[in-house]
């Protein structure tokens, strides 16, 4: 397969991050959307590595894939974590409810 | 050449199909559990794009840990006895037509550049070289992000321990 059809399937799938990113209400369901968009930036990076790599550093886009991957997944932990001591404090995670910092 | 054209299709289909059913589902637990096939097909990407090393990442790290963690905070915090409004959306439209601009932008833009693509070499197994790569260029980063996995997981710890306690 050519190198834009693996870049179509990941423009995709960071348009559907970004469309649940905005439409929902749930903190949780917004993680899935940037776990979503994290992934797309992912399969652009692996991909121009395979098709479109510079001639000594073959294999640059596949460590920052992977650098890519372990921040997404510090990123879960935390975000989750604060997920739950919310729910515990709030009874809720509603995104937009939740404005105990607005000024 | 063949085959791998097919299971590419297939992987295109798991991943919109899914990502679809994650974007777009009314039932939040649904989201979670179409998100575990989105990320397996993404590993399927990564076999074909020659990363052997990253797809076994992926398929650990993403879907063996953080989709299971993203299914375990969705049962914990949702208010999983109705299911079908954990997951309500609003300003559907305008998501809609932004993302969807956003997506033929970037169609549009692929179209109408050239890239210098090199004809891909054989597949080879990368494990070796990207453990080089990590521990002679990268191991700054390495390092840092080892430093930031822990703090992760103590801070984690921390904020989940002093909801406990007030």
């Amino acid at each position: 397969m050519s190198l834009e059809s693996y870049l179509s399937i990941s423009a995709l799938l960071f348009a559907m991050g970004l469309i649940m990113f905005i439409s929902r209400r749930n903190s949780v369901a917004i993680l899935m959307a940037v776990e979503l968009i994290i992934n797309a930036a992912a399969i652009n990076f692996v991909a121009f590595s395979r098709f479109v790599p510079s001639a000594e550093a073959r294999l640059d886009g596949q460590v920052f894939a992977i650098f890519i991957i372990l921040l997404a997944a510090a990123e879960a932990v935390v975000a989750l974590a604060i997920v739950l001591a919310l729910y515990k404090e709030k009874k809720h995670i509603q995104a937009d409810q939740l404005v105990g910092l607005h000024g | 050449m063949e085959i791998a054209d097919l299971f590419f299709y297939l992987f295109s289909v798991m991943i919109i199909g899914l990502g679809g059913v994650v974007a777009f589902s009314r039932n939040l637990l649904h989201s979670a559990f179409a998100l575990f096939f989105v990320l397996f097909g993404v590993a399927g990407f990564y076999v074909l794009l020659g990363a052997d090393f990253l797809a076994m990442v992926q398929i650990m790290v993403y879907a063996g840990g953080v989709c299971v963690l993203l299914i375990f905070a969705t049962m914990l915090s949702d208010n999983i006895s109705q299911p079908g409004k954990s997951n309500l959306s609003f300003q559907t439209v305008l998501s809609t037509v932004a993302g969807g601009g956003i997506a033929l932008l970037l169609l549009s833009a692929f179209e109408n550049t050239t890239w210098n693509v090199v004809a891909p070499g054989a597949m080879e197994p990368t494990t070796n070289s990207i453990g080089k790569l990590l521990l002679n260029e990268y191991i700054l980063p390495f390092e840092v992000i080892s430093f930031l996995l822990l703090a992760a997981m103590v801070s984690a710890i921390m904020l989940v321990k002093k909801g406990e306690n007030s």
